[in-house]
């Protein structure tokens, strides 16, 4: 196996730059879905431990409204 | 009933979208020989070609889903627009700025007002928007309709971004993958390209699934808080 020319000719700040820059999107994407998915679990615990205050409460989703 | 079966099917899609990368990178840098004409230069096609045909998939597919979800009151169809944005816009992201880094070596520039990176940008914009005005509004049915009426609007943009090279003098290249007709790419290059989309492809399937199931949790709870505090 031959590896590439890792200075892609002159170009290896424009490709490396390329992939790495979509690197770090996909897994800042990965990462923040972790994050959400864990405060989520963690709110889901809080709400069962502790029912809400209807003074605390402030959000407005109204799925159960028409 | 759908939120655990979603759960199961992330692994069939995240395992093989990490080895399709792997693979799509070997082909694409270890058997695609390099470009007489652009060099090394043209190995960002691999990431950005697919990157930019995801963006319009993914957008056609979140107008669809809006519009099933506005038309036939799906909650589980605006959902999936929802989780489907926010990859479509990282998509769109990627294809401008790849391509921008792939502009200055082959023309000298980064940027420049032609109709296929124009039109291009006004998709990212799209993206935003649908994503701010979800976002703005607190009732999730009417974030839900507002949201499909700017997806449905913003299709057009789409046959705008594909033909744009035929309609228009563009600085872009034109089309070297047609959906009639031989590909103008050698095979090998041909081939990373398309292992890459495949690997975007399951890669996007993935985590719009682990959204899709986040923000089918985050309704539930505020839908329980709702019903709580009303009770």
């Amino acid at each position: 196996m031959d590896w590439p020319d890792l200075s892609m000719g002159k170009y290896g700040f424009y490709v490396w730059g390329s992939y790495l820059f979509s690197l770090l999107l996909f897994v800042w994407e990965i990462l923040s879905l972790k994050q959400r998915k864990r405060a989520l679990k963690q709110q889901q615990q809080q709400q069962r431990s502790s029912p809400v205050s209807p003074k605390v409460f402030t959000g407005s989703a109204n799925e159960t409204t028409s | 009933m759908f939120y655990p079966v979603a759960g199961k099917m992330i692994p069939w899609f995240a395992i093989p979208a990490a080895i399709l990368f792997a693979a799509g990178m070997y082909v694409g840098f270890f058997i695609a020989p390099t470009d007489f004409q652009q060099g090394d230069a043209y190995r960002i096609i691999f990431i950005h070609v697919p990157a930019a045909w995801m963006g319009m998939f993914l957008y056609v597919l979140m107008a669809i889903y809006a519009g099933v979800g506005w038309a036939f009151n799906a909650r589980l169809a605006s959902m999936m627009a929802s989780a489907l944005a926010v990859t479509g816009a990282m998509f769109t992201l990627v294809s401008l700025v790849t391509g921008a880094l792939w502009g200055k070596p082959t023309w000298g520039t980064y940027w420049v007002w032609d109709a296929r990176m124009t039109s291009t940008l006004i998709l990212m914009f799209l993206y935003i928007g649908f994503i701010s005005l979800q976002a703005s509004i607190d009732d999730t049915r009417r974030a839900d309709r507002a949201g499909a009426i700017l997806a449905l609007v913003g299709v057009i943009n789409v046959p705008i971004i594909y033909f744009s090279v035929q309609w228009w003098n563009t600085l872009h290249q034109g089309a070297t993958i047609r959906l009639i007709g031989k590909p103008t790419i050698a095979a090998p290059m041909l081939t990373a390209m398309l292992i890459m989309l495949a690997a975007c492809w399951f890669y996007s399937v993935a985590v719009v699934l682990i959204r899709l199931r986040c923000i089918i949790l985050e309704r539930e709870q505020n839908a329980a808080r709702f019903a709580e505090v009303n009770a």
